[in-house]
């Protein structure tokens, strides 16, 4: 499973990123970026099973990247990472084509139940 | 939580208790979610200074109908302790890295307070951390902060809340005065 993690906040990638090896994913299958435009300049190149992503980020943001991955790919899962706050703001994502959304604050258990819907069981 | 029975008495404004639960109820959230650790309320009191309790602030705006700042005090040793448990990261140096983690700890928390304001349309600004003793952090003229304080595993630490809510106060006093006349 190669997941493209995408916060402005290193330490919401790197919270992220140590859940999904506890779940089994390979580091060398993380990739991060810490805006919308490396996350697309990356999603270009690789070939993800999912993306992970923040809502505010400098550069560009979460809902535009979504815009622009689904220019090209219908099917990534793209999950949208929020604050209590920001639900409605997942309505006008949703819109936009997002698959789901994780609430933070979040437990490895909560990620890993969240992820179950868009990869396979035995990747997780 | 605050019971309606607390009264703090105060010159000028006093903040209902309504507009400081969602903040405890939500620094517990996160921390117990984030951190794996309980913290406890340990008292409340009338923030009376412009210096923040501690060293390490992470400040927060909030705008809309009922407007202010939040301030999320911590020590030194509070500071590092939350980064070491969030980040597996050990360090004695308050930079960049424990700054960032504090700001997000903050924003979670003001985020998860915010859902219980949504009749009042309220926008949050993004956390500034400021690291240093003898900083200043004003509030607006118009309220008397209350600060509560916490005891984490690593020490004390505090959450300063200010809110101008005097136009939904007003709001709510007209709708009741309203409602009694008819």
């Amino acid at each position: 499973m190669k997941l493209l993690l995408v916060d402005d906040s290193g330490t919401m990638r790197t919270i992220q990123k140590r859940c999904f090896l506890q779940l089994g994913v390979q580091e060398k299958n993380i990739a991060e970026a810490a805006n919308g435009q490396a996350a697309l300049e990356k999603f270009a190149l690789g070939n993800f099973d999912a993306v992970v992503t923040d809502w505010n980020m400098p550069v560009m943001d979460g809902l535009t990247l979504l815009k622009e991955i689904r220019k090209t790919d219908k099917a990534v899962p793209v999950i949208m990472v929020t604050t209590e706050s920001e639900r409605s703001r997942v309505v006008a994502a949703i819109h936009e084509g997002v698959s789901d959304y994780l609430v933070k604050p979040f437990t490895i258990d909560t990620l890993k139940e969240k992820f179950k819907r868009w990869v396979p069981a035995e990747t997780l | 939580m605050l019971s309606q029975s607390t009264h703090i008495a105060i010159e000028s404004r006093k903040m209902d208790v309504k507009y400081i639960n969602p903040f405890i109820e939500s620094a517990r959230n996160v921390f117990g979610t984030m951190l794996d650790c309980p913290i406890k309320r340990d008292g409340i009191s009338l923030k009376n200074s412009t210096s923040p309790t501690y060293e390490v602030s992470a400040v927060i705006g909030l705008s809309g109908k009922v407007c202010g700042s939040v301030v999320f005090s911590l020590s030194r040793p509070v500071a590092l302790g939350i980064v070491k448990r969030m980040l597996d990261l050990d360090t004695d140096q308050i930079n960049a890295d424990v700054a960032d983690a504090i700001g997000e700890l903050t924003n979670m928390i003001a985020g998860g307070a915010k859902a219980s304001f949504a009749q009042y349309s309220m926008s949050l600004g993004l956390p500034n951390v400021i690291i240093g003793r003898n900083h200043l952090v004003l509030f607006p003229g118009t309220v008397h902060p209350l600060c509560v304080h916490f005891q984490t595993p690593w020490g004390p630490m505090a959450l300063e809340v200010g809110l101008d809510t005097r136009s939904v106060d007003v709001q709510t006093t007209v709708q009741t005065a309203q409602t009694q006349s008819v």
